[in-house]
């Protein structure tokens, strides 16, 4: 490429803040992306074991801590830890979320809110503050936005969710817009997940999902892991896009 | 607060089958399937409690899941009452 082109480019992130890190698809993400010798801040409302252990095995390169995302002060006392610690953070990838089980009408209006602060409102206000930090010191970075296929798709049981999820994919192409190729925004839409869906679906619904889905199998969080690697590490000029990984069940 | 007997669950139960031309046998041990009560008709149902004891009868689905019979059902939407 032209070095004028270059100068336009998005690097690819070196210091990664993953929220809702501690276990499932968030956990998977941080080993990957430390096992690729990046720099990664994660945080849970619980820290686990396992991300003791990646804590302790990368003392240089992890920084974890317990934060509720929809705690605000404290994810920005976070946001402020880490760059102390590992660097301006240069990438961000929105995870922690609430998952819903039950129909619209019987979820109480607390419930519908708690997923929609969660799910939407955090993860915005997250990435308000992160981009904010990013532009005051003059960095570009990149975002990823973990989605769901329920945001393209209806689902009984999933109405407050899904609206939560079509709320960031949205948000996702406007700050693609809004962000001026400063800060690559996208999201990624996995479809159901084994381990979750095996504790939530019934098994006649999840045959009926696996029979639907031409790759033979519900996605595993490491057929996610490298397309949400390749969002923060590769140039592609991808941007504002919602990549559906998710064997092509919802095609 | 004020909650519905089983007896009176049963009543209401009944009316949601009747609104749609079936019947509630007595049997507790009655298959749901058999007799054509769809979730659906488990929220209508819930939703009826819900106004005579004007109380929200908020619950997930898997609850719902292991409902087979008439008399889970009314068991189920007791239980929920006493939460």
């Amino acid at each position: 490429m032209s070095d004028l082109v270059d100068a336009q480019l998005v690097p690819p992130a070196t210091v990664v803040l993953v929220s809702g890190g501690s276990r499932g698809l968030g956990l998977a993400i941080v080993t990957d992306l430390l096992g690729r010798g990046l720099k990664v801040a994660a945080f849970a409302r619980t820290v686990t074991p396992e991300l003791e252990k990646l804590a302790a095995e990368h003392p240089d390169r992890v920084h974890v801590g317990s934060v509720d995302v929809t705690d605000q002060q404290a994810s920005q006392a976070f946001v402020k830890e880490v760059e102390q610690r590992l660097g301006p953070i240069d990438g961000i990838v929105n995870n922690a979320a609430v998952g819903q089980d039950s129909l619209h009408v019987h979820t109480s209006t607390d419930g519908i809110a708690r997923i929609i602060e969660t799910n939407l409102t955090a993860p915005l206000q997250l990435t308000r503050f992160v981009v904010r930090r990013m532009f005051a010191k003059g960095l570009k970075g990149r975002i990823v936005n973990i989605t769901s296929i329920c945001a393209q798709r209806g689902f009984p049981g999933l109405v407050a969710y899904s609206a939560t999820k079509g709320g960031m994919d949205a948000a996702t192409r406007s700050l693609a817009r809004e962000l001026g190729g400063r800060v690559l925004a996208n999201a990624v839409a996995p479809g159901f997940f084994a381990s979750e869906m095996s504790a939530v679906l019934g098994q006649t619904q999840l045959d009926q999902i696996v029979r639907r889905t031409p790759t033979g199998h519900l996605t595993e969080p490491e057929e996610v892991v490298p397309v949400v690697r390749m969002l923060l590490c590769e140039q592609t000029n991808i941007n504002g896009q919602v990549i559906v990984v998710d064997g092509a069940a919802s095609i | 607060m004020n909650q519905l007997t089983r007896s009176q669950i049963r009543d209401l139960m009944e009316q949601v089958l009747k609104n749609q031309g079936k019947v509630l046998p007595d049997d507790d041990a009655a298959d749901l399937r058999e007799i054509g009560f769809r979730s659906l008709d488990f929220s209508e149902l819930a939703l009826r409690v819900e106004d005579e004891t004007g109380e929200e009868l908020n619950f997930d689905a898997p609850g719902l899941r292991r409902i087979a019979t008439v008399g889970d059902v009314l068991d189920f939407l007791l239980q929920l009452q006493q939460q």
